[in-house]
């Protein structure tokens, strides 16, 4: 966990540095559009946060292995960490760029009710605590990534104001190439920075529920 | 299919006899329509408020249907059927306690919102139903998950209003597009919405429901 989390350190500190200094600044949006290399890299995370809560909660369902909760668990933490950085992160750069902070554009109104989706899985863990709570979080978690494609459906009926992927298209990036070394490297640090905090957190469940096993042995 | 017809009627049947749920959730519907219509009452804001009211209605009764299961949760489990048709069983019931209660509410919005609820009734009614039907498939999933933890009640909002959103956007828009007179090739898209979501939460909950009744 440790070199995991020294090398992600490491590659946030080279990505915000060449993208604050390095990568041209873009001509219409100006200086906030440096935020991408924040907001694109977290939501990323985000996603594959709740991936591998769908997958954790599917694997504890089907093996009824302790192990694969305590993955989802973590993940979930982490889920609603970066789903909150992705909202903040976006309402920053909303703010000067599309003048508010807020709207209901398709991607944002998916993201939001995805923190709340994933909050109230961390609150019926908290309330329902034991076998029982991790159930029903693992339904919970299984649900949550059933429904992004009709959270997303629904929100488009809402009309949309976000831009579409600029760099994971199949045509190929449309982003400028001087970009897109910032991008990636700020995405490999998000990543690795999410892995390291995934492993401390399932380490620590894991710790705990052996305490509380050899608490209840004695 | 005969286990959850005997299963659904058993909940219908104490329902009857008590008009617990029903009575509480038409008087919440009730009261949800004045105090929106005291707020706003023109004719745009009816899709809005109806479905809020739905909604609300439907996480103060389906908390409680489980709930009336709590001490027999045992004899559920044991009853020898399979879980989805427990799972098929408690969402019908449920679903027919919401239609009541949308039934006795409609017309308060006709009286309140706009005369349009009654000379749209006919094509008012789909998204009523299929988005009743949602209502109740995520309400009684997740009704049955949290029926033994703390603060039941609620929860369950805190659970289903997020996972319902997409139903209820759907709704509202397509109902908002059937008041104003628009044809039913205008709401083709919500409906297919509410179509979807109908079928993938009634499947997803009919599978996961094994896992919900353990013990």
């Amino acid at each position: 966990m440790r070199p995991l989390l020294i090398l992600s350190t490491a590659l946030m500190l080279v990505g915000i540095s060449w993208a604050l200094l390095v990568a041209p600044t873009e001509v219409l949006q100006g200086l906030p559009q440096r935020i991408m290399y924040i907001h694109v890299p977290v939501v990323i995370t985000a996603y594959l946060a709740i991936g591998v809560v769908f997958i954790g909660s599917v694997l504890f369902l089907w093996k009824k292995d302790a192990r694969w909760d305590r993955l989802a668990h973590a993940s979930a933490e982490l889920a609603v960490l970066f789903i909150s950085m992705t909202l903040i992160s976006g309402a920053i750069w909303g703010k000067p760029v599309w003048g508010t902070w807020w709207t209901w554009d398709a991607r944002l109104t998916t993201t939001l009710i995805l923190w709340f989706i994933y909050v109230g899985y961390l609150v019926v863990r908290a309330w329902a605590p034991g076998g029982r709570g991790a159930r029903a979080a693992a339904v919970i978690g299984i649900v949550g990534a059933l429904d992004i494609p009709l959270i997303h459906w629904s929100a488009i009926l809402l009309r949309t104001l976000h831009p579409q992927p600029t760099v994971f298209r199949a045509e190929g990036p449309l982003l400028p190439a001087s970009m897109l070394p910032p991008l990636l490297i700020s995405e490999a640090a998000f990543l690795l920075m999410f892995a390291a905090l995934l492993v401390l957190r399932v380490r620590q469940e894991r710790t705990l529920s052996r305490l509380i096993e050899s608490l209840e042995g004695a | 299919m005969r286990s959850v017809w005997l299963l659904a009627t058993k909940d219908l049947r104490l329902e009857w006899r008590t008009r617990e749920i029903v009575t509480t959730m038409g008087l919440l519907a009730f009261l949800l329509v004045i105090v929106l219509g005291a707020a706003r009452s023109d004719p745009e804001s009816a899709p809005g408020a109806m479905w809020v009211t739905y909604a609300f209605a439907a996480t103060l009764g389906f908390a409680r249907t489980f709930a009336l299961e709590r001490d027999h949760l045992t004899a559920l489990r044991l009853a020898p059927v399979d879980r989805g048709s427990v799972f098929l069983a408690k969402a019908m019931a449920n679903w027919l306690m919401l239609v009541v209660v949308q039934i006795v509410s409609l017309p308060l919005f006709g009286a309140l919102f706009t005369e349009a609820v009654w000379t749209r009734l006919p094509l008012l009614a789909l998204p009523i139903a299929l988005g009743g039907i949602g209502l109740s498939a995520v309400g009684t999933l997740f009704g049955g998950l949290i029926v033994q933890a703390r603060l039941r009640e609620a929860l369950l909002p805190l659970l289903m209003l997020p996972v319902t959103l997409p139903l209820l956007i759907a709704a509202v828009s397509a109902t908002s597009a059937i008041l104003d007179g628009m044809p039913l090739s205008a709401v083709g898209a919500q409906l297919q919405l509410l179509g979807a979501f109908d079928i993938l939460f009634l499947t997803v909950s009919w599978l996961l429901f094994d896992f919900v009744l353990e013990e």
